[in-house]
């Protein structure tokens, strides 16, 4: 017997772990939801190492994310930053397209809407003192403009030319004191002459106490004095003043053109009567 | 010759400032004269040659300004004598002072508009204009030059005369 074990002992020994591992599994199965002592001593055992060997691979992670990563992320950042920076300005840029586009598209409707041939034109500038009403604009006598020619916006008009030189003009605005345009009342016909104030407002003199001119009446160009073609706008009638006595009545009247704010205007080309 | 055109180059910057530029942040009557502060330091620090520059930047500022030609060389020119006459019993180095002629310059200044153009009528009803953008302007014009005259470089330029 024992010659025989030790003839054949290779094969014992490994038919008895094969053995043994086996019953271990299959003792192990009715048990399969606990831990045995195996399994406890080796949890216990490698839990703390476990747990050191994740945090610093969570560490190692965080560095990676955090400071490696952030490489990318700041060249990224820096990316859309600039095309922040472009988008914005296209998008202002077109913003000032739209705006400009629809005075322009006003002041088209305007010179097709008139008889008269005429010349768009930017301002250039404005006065230099505060109690004169010029601006200038960068048109000249080359464009064919000559002193006293109608100037107009979209709104109504603005003035007339003087001092026209060769790529420059000035542009007497409607509110300086020494402008003065023939007008009537709209609504009534009641006729004066607009002269400026100086401080962005008209008033309608030489106005019959006795003619029907009330607030929110409509003031245009009567066409007497050969400058301005007839029934243009000139402005809004907002303050009306009838004293006891004198044959004069105080109008005050508001230009329907911002004078302040003006970019592109429209000259008409026609030569005013001498 | 450096002087010369550096000043050009003043008057030239000021006078875009002035028309093209700072109307579109300013509104009337808060627009500033610079050319008005120029004038005022002339008068103060020049001899009487400097009488034709005032007189050439009236007639600049002229070409700028309103439609009567001649009227801001006669304002200038006699600012000049009178600020030149009154220059040697004026302390011209204290700053203060200088901001003080700058305030009553301006003042002077729109006065002989004024005068200017009511001897001559040919716009009515101008003076209550000018009287009411009279003070805003001098006020103006004072914070500006209190601006030109703290640049170092004009400082010292002074100390230099």
């Amino acid at each position: 017997m024992w010659e025989l074990f030790r003839k054949y002992r290779k094969y014992f020994i490994v038919i008895s772990l094969l053995l043994a591992a086996f019953i271990f599994y299959s003792w192990n199965l009715k048990h399969k939801e606990r831990a045995n002592l195996f399994e406890r001593g080796v949890l216990n055992l490698m839990s703390p190492v476990n747990s050191v060997i994740a945090g610093l691979n969570r560490g190692v992670a965080e560095i990676w994310n955090d400071y490696l990563a952030l490489v990318e992320v700041r060249k990224e950042n820096k990316l859309l930053r600039h095309n922040m920076k472009v988008l914005n300005s296209r998008l202002m840029e077109s913003r000032e397209a739209l705006v400009a586009n629809e005075r322009l598209k006003k002041l088209l409707d305007m010179k097709n809407a008139m008889q008269t041939p005429s010349l768009a034109a930017s301002v250039t500038g404005e006065d230099a003192s505060p109690w004169f009403k010029t601006i200038m604009i960068n048109r000249g006598e080359v464009d064919g403009l000559r002193e006293g020619m109608p100037v107009v916006a979209a709104d109504g008009i603005i003035g007339q030319l003087v001092k026209v030189v060769a790529r420059s003009s000035r542009v007497l605005l409607i509110t300086d004191h020494a402008s003065g345009v023939a007008s009537i009342i709209q609504r009534s016909r009641a006729r004066g002459v607009i002269k400026g104030k100086g401080d962005g407002t008209c008033s309608l003199e030489f106005s019959l106490a006795s003619e029907d001119v009330k607030v929110g009446d409509t003031v245009i160009t009567s066409g007497i004095g050969g400058i301005f073609p007839k029934g243009l706008k000139i402005g809004e009638v907002s303050m009306v003043k009838k004293g006891e006595y004198g044959i004069f009545q105080t109008v005050e009247v508001r230009p329907t053109v911002n004078l302040a704010r003006l970019e592109e205007v429209l000259v008409l080309l026609q030569q005013p009567a001498e | 010759m450096l002087t010369a055109f550096k000043i050009s180059a003043f008057i030239t910057a000021a006078l875009l400032l002035q028309v093209t530029i700072l109307p579109a942040y300013l509104a009337d009557p808060f627009k500033p004269n610079l050319l008005i502060i120029a004038v005022t330091y002339l008068g103060l620090k020049t001899g009487r040659g400097g009488g034709f520059v005032a007189f050439a930047l009236g007639l600049l500022q002229d070409c700028f300004s309103g439609i009567y030609m001649g009227l801001n060389g006669f304002s200038f020119l006699s600012l000049y004598l009178i600020l030149n006459l009154a220059a040697d019993r004026l302390y011209t180095n204290s700053r203060y002072l200088m901001l003080f002629v700058v305030f009553l310059a301006t003042i002077v200044y729109g006065v002989l508009h004024l005068l200017l153009l009511l001897v001559f009528p040919p716009a009515t009803g101008i003076y209550l204009t000018i009287l009411a953008a009279l003070i805003p302007q001098a006020l103006v014009n004072t914070l500006f030059s209190s601006l030109l005259f703290s640049f170092p470089r004009l400082n010292a330029l002074e100390e230099s005369r």
